[in-house]
Parts: structure tokens; C-alpha cells; sequence
């Protein structure tokens, strides 16, 4: 059974159709990328699962239950954690008081091979945020705001990340060691699901893409063979030509 | 000498850097002697003057007090401004003097219901701020405070209209008269210093954090599990509870109640005094409600002129020291002590190149 399965999903606004009836699978200890232009739907895709938007049509079955619907913080209860594209933290407080408080709420999950994280400040050393713990979240380097908006997302002790463009803003030096973070999380039993259009990010790190236009998938399978697909390089390079 | 200079410098700007966030909310054990002597010192006042004008004053302030500690959580933690609460102060009021009206029930048994029903009325205040926020919903708790008194002037017997409602004095207790002014003094002190800790054992708690998260960015509070629509509303009913608490004292102790008294003109000087003092601070609400209440008293103002004078005060403060009076004294004090370090470095440092200039 996979970990989230995404059914036939669709999101209106007004006239825009944003999602079309998107089937996705998320499978346990997997790192899904999802990519597609411009308004192709991602960040339509990652706020109706996270509860930010009802969807017009179509199921979100996590772990095996319906959570259609539900709101954001019962969908981070449930063991689904996100970040936002705009690296958000809690700008006045400490940058351990934002993570701590991610850890008092949230999953509270230790089932089945859960977080091995017992403590906030363990996170902290795992982000490699502990020196600048006392430091106000909004006196950060946008680098540092990036792994702390990732610290906050797994303080709640997820089953599942969705990452919205983690390497936005970032440099090179800086989306590499980024991407060796999201690459142990599989590891300690989290399931990662990123969106980015950072190729080299998205090629670093996922085995298995989804692609999305105009609100419907039209490739899922293997990395390297979606990345030859006609459609795929119509989409990308069709635009670029 | 110029490295050691360097050095002192760097040294402040951490330490400020530090206080700023996580330090001040966990007190040393100094920190704990310097309130309970100020505690201490703040009882002694009846024994200190004969002048009961200054004691009511002081009772009057720290009624205010009990209920500005509840609108500070509401403001410095959650971040909404409420410029109604002393209309929930006149739900305390007006169900204590009904209660002991209609079924005879005295200041304890009242104490607790109507502080209850004054958090039940916070709550459904409350309910609008999931609508609207800011300057929206501070007009919405402005025009709650109207109403209200409009609801007493026109309420019938019931509510003793334009005239309002007496009610009788302060049971004996356990043999202790609150009657007295000195009584009164004593019993608002009390009920002073439990606001002030449950304000303070709210900021320092998990729940404090919660709030804090929501008054920051409730949408990443929402993402990581916080139901922000449930502690706008529980936050509310929390400050209700303080004003509800506050409203009880002040009808027994004034011993007659009216609508005008829970007005427009009272619910703007509860939030000024939170926002002159400085709503994050312990010290923020009582240090806000001693300068709005004794300073009309020190500098001899009439009322209007006293207006006057808050009106300018409260444009300076928001201005140039948006934290309040107090965060800006203590801003002042550090770098005092700041100044006192580098200079004290200076002169060590001299002190030591003279002698090196000796050995040399």
C-alpha cells in the first residue's frame, strides 16, 4: 500500500482549472520528484493535499484513510509535513524556539519506525542550525532559512515531507549540501516528495518523477526514462525553442 | 588595546543579541528576589502613608493591572489588540452585583462564575478575529464596548440602567476584613501578583509558544499542526478570565457600579497602558498602569489636559520605543552598563600597557 495515493484530484479557481485529475503515488522510503513549467499545478497539487485548499473533485487516501478535506493542522497531525516556497519560520522568535514549537505539536507520531529524533535540539544538530540557535529566525542567511524551514517541517515528526522548491534562491554550493539533507531523510523513514525546477536538484535526488501540465500528469515512472519521454521534452524544450 | 576594544564591543552586541530572544524568558533566582521584594515593599505602602487618596489610586491601578496581565497575553503573545476589555471587566462587575442581587452570593462564590462568564463573552469576541484581523478587528472590539454599554443603560431594572447597580462589601473571610482601604490594598496586591505569574507561567510555556507561533505566521503555525482558529477563540476566553477577575474586584470595591465606567474612554486606556509599558514584558503592564494612572497625579493635570499629555506620550512611545516604556529602560540600563564594561575595559587595558611599557 502506498504511503499517500492521490485520486482523480481537481482544483478550480473561478474559470482557472489548476489540477485535472491527478492520480499520484507516494511510496514509502521514496523520494518523488514532480516537475512541469509554470502554473502547471505543483504548488495547486502540494496545497490541496496539506489542506491549504479543498479539492473540487477527487480523493487523498494517507496511510490508508481519507483525509479529503481535512484541515492544515489535522493534515499535520496526521504525519504530513510541508515548507513553503517562500522560506517562512516564525520571524521574531528564536531560531530554537521555531523548531521547538514544531515539536510540541504535529504528529507526536513514534509508531512504526518513526523519527528517531527525541528531542527538538537533536533536529537542530541535524540541520547543522545548533550555533545559531539563539539568533532571531528573521536575522538568518536565506541558506540557514531554508534548512530551518526544513527543521520546523520535521520537528512535527512526519511520515511524509513535501518540499516546494527547497532550492530556490540557493547557490550551488549550498543546493548540494542541501540535497545530501534530503537524501538521508528515506533513511530515517520518511517519504519526500519535492517539487522544484531545479533540474540538477531533482535529478540528484529522485528516482521516480511525475510531470505536470496544464493541471494534468502527463508522465510518471522511472527518472531517466521521463526525462527522455517526447511529451517531457515537448513541454520543457518546445517552450525554450 | 584596539583588539580589546574590539573584543568588549563584540562581547555586548552578543549578549544583546542573546536577551533579545530566548534569554529573558526564563528568570535566575535574582530575578525572582527582585519581585518578591518588590512585592514586599509594594504591601508595606499602607504603613508608609496616611495619604488615602494615594492608596485608592494605588488600588484603583492595580485592579487595571489584573486585567491589563490578561490583555498582555492577548496582545504581546497572541498579537490582537482588543481596545473593548473593559467592557469584559463589566461583565465581571455586573455579574458579581446581580449575583449577590438576585441570589445572594458573596465576592468568593462569585469570583469564579463571573470570571467564567466573562470568558465565555471574550470567546464569542473572539469569534470575529478568525474573519477579520488588525485594524478591522480592533474597530469590531471598539464597537463590542459601545454596545455594551448601551445594552446596561437600556437594560431596565435588571441592569439599574444610566444609574447602575449597588452592591455590599467583601464577606469576612477566615477572619480578615477587606474593608478597609488598606484591606482592599492587600487583597488587589494578591490578586496583582497571581495575574502577573500566570502571565508570566503562560509566556514561558508550551502554550505561551503556541501563541507566539500564531501572533508570527499562522499559516506556517496552522502547517505544523496548531488549530489557530481554536486558540484565537481560547486565547480570548484567557484573557477574558483576568478581566472577568478584575471587573468582580472593582464593583466590591467601589461598591457601586455604572455602564460609564466600562465605556470607550476605559477599554483605550487598558490598551494604552499595555502598549506604554510594553505587552512582552513582566514588568510591561503594572510599570504601563502606574505611569497612566499617576501621572495626571505628579504633574497636577486636569483631565483633559491629562488626555492631552497621554495621547503625546503614546504617539512618542509607539515612535521611538515601539516595546514600551519598560523594554526601553532596560534598553537604556544596558547600554549603561555596556558603557560601564568598556570603559572599566579601557582602564585595564591602559593599566596594563603602562606596565608593559614598565617591563619594557
Amino acid at each position: 500500500m502506498p504511503l499517500l495515493e492521490i485520486r482523480g484530484l481537481k482544483k478550480r479557481f473561478g474559470g482557472v482549472v489548476a489540477l485535472d485529475g491527478v492520480d499520484v503515488d507516494i511510496d514509502d522510503g521514496d523520494i518523488l520528484g514532480i516537475i512541469g513549467p509554470n502554473g502547471s499545478g505543483k504548488t495547486t497539487l502540494f496545497n490541496v493535499v496539506a489542506g491549504v485548499h479543498k479539492p473540487t473533485a477527487g480523493r487523498v487516501v494517507w496511510r490508508g484513510r481519507d483525509i479529503t478535506g481535512l484541515a492544515t493542522h489535522q493534515i499535520a497531525r496526521a504525519g504530513i509535513a510541508r515548507t513553503f516556497q517562500q522560506a517562512m519560520a516564525f520571524t521574531g522568535l528564536s531560531v530554537g524556539e521555531n523548531v521547538r514549537i514544531a515539536f510540541e505539536h504535529g504528529a507526536g507520531d513514534h509508531q512504526s519506525g518513526g523519527s528517531r529524533w527525541k528531542s527538538y535540539e537533536e533536529i537542530l544538530d541535524f540541520l547543522e542550525l545548533s550555533e545559531v540557535a539563539p539568533e532571531l529566525a528573521g536575522t538568518l542567511p536565506f541558506g540557514h532559512l531554508r534548512r530551518l524551514g526544513i527543521a520546523i517541517a520535521l520537528a512535527i515528526k512526519p511520515h511524509l515531507l513535501l518540499l516546494d522548491e527547497p532550492a530556490a534562491g540557493l547557490n550551488d554550493g549550498e543546493t548540494t549540501e542541501l540535497a545530501g539533507i534530503i537524501q538521508r531523510l528515506p533513511g530515517e523513514g520518511i517519504g519526500v516528495c519535492v517539487v522544484d525546477h531545479d533540474m540538477n536538484l531533482i535529478a540528484a535526488l529522485c528516482k521516480r518523477l511525475a510531470v505536470l501540465d496544464f493541471g494534468t500528469k502527463i508522465a510518471d515512472g522511472p527518472a531517466d526514462a521521463v526525462l527522455r519521454d517526447p511529451k517531457v521534452l515537448e513541454v520543457y524544450l518546445g517552450d525554450a525553442a | 588595546m584596539s583588539t580589546r576594544n574590539q573584543m568588549a564591543g563584540h562581547d555586548v552586541t552578543s549578549a544583546e543579541g542573546r536577551s533579545s530572544s530566548e534569554a529573558n524568558r526564563s528568570g535566575g533566582p535574582e530575578r525572582w528576589l527582585v519581585v518578591v521584594a518588590m512585592f514586599v515593599a509594594l504591601a508595606a505602602l499602607p504603613w508608609l502613608t496616611t495619604e488615602t487618596r494615594l492608596i485608592s489610586l494605588a488600588i484603583t491601578t492595580g485592579i487595571n493591572v489584573i486585567a491589563l496581565y490578561g490583555l498582555a497575553i492577548l496582545f504581546g503573545q497572541a498579537g490582537i489588540l482588543s481596545v473593548g476589555h473593559a467592557a469584559l471587566m463589566g461583565i465581571g462587575a455586573y455579574a458579581a452585583a446581580i449575583l449577590a442581587r438576585d441570589f445572594g452570593l458573596g465576592f468568593w462564590a462569585a469570583l469564579p462564575i463571573c470570571a467564567f462568564l466573562s470568558a465565555a463573552t471574550a470567546g464569542l469576541l473572539g469569534f470575529p478575529a478568525l474573519r477579520v484581523s488588525g485594524h478591522h478587528f480592533v474597530i469590531l472590539t471598539f464597537a463590542f464596548g459601545q454596545l455594551l454599554t448601551i445594552v446596561l443603560t437600556n437594560g431596565g431594572e435588571f441592569t439599574g440602567r444610566a444609574t447602575g447597580l449597588d452592591i455590599g462589601p467583601i464577606e469576612t473571610t477566615f477572619g480578615l476584613d477587606f474593608n478597609s482601604l488598606a484591606g482592599m490594598y492587600l487583597l488587589t496586591l494578591a490578586f496583582v501578583a497571581i495575574s502577573m505569574a500566570a502571565a508570566h507561567f503562560i509566556d514561558i510555556s508550551a502554550y505561551g509558544r503556541t501563541l507566539r507561533s500564531i501572533r508570527e505566521n499562522p499559516q506556517l503555525a496552522a502547517s505544523v499542526g496548531i488549530d489557530v482558529r481554536f486558540h484565537k477563540i481560547g486565547v480570548f476566553m484567557v484573557s477574558g478570565l483576568f478581566a472577568g477577575v478584575s471587573g468582580v474586584v472593582l464593583a466590591y470595591y467601589f461598591r457601586h457600579i455604572s455602564p460609564s465606567l466600562f465605556g470607550a474612554f476605559p477599554s483605550v486606556y487598558l490598551a494604552m497602558m499595555v502598549m506604554l509599558g510594553g505587552s512582552r514584558l513582566l514588568f510591561g503592564p503594572l510599570g504601563g498602569a502606574i505611569i497612566v494612572s499617576f501621572l495626571p497625579e505628579i504633574l497636577d493635570l486636569d483631565p483633559v489636559e491629562a488626555r492631552i499629555a497621554y495621547g503625546a506620550i503614546l504617539v512618542g512611545v509607539i515612535l521611538i520605543l515601539p516595546g514600551g516604556v519598560i523594554a526601553g529602560i532596560g534598553i537604556i540600563l544596558r547600554k549603561l552598563v555596556a558603557m560601564a564594561r568598556r570603559i572599566r575595559g579601557l582602564r585595564f587595558a591602559s593599566i596594563e600597557s603602562e606596565r608593559n611599557a614598565e617591563g619594557g
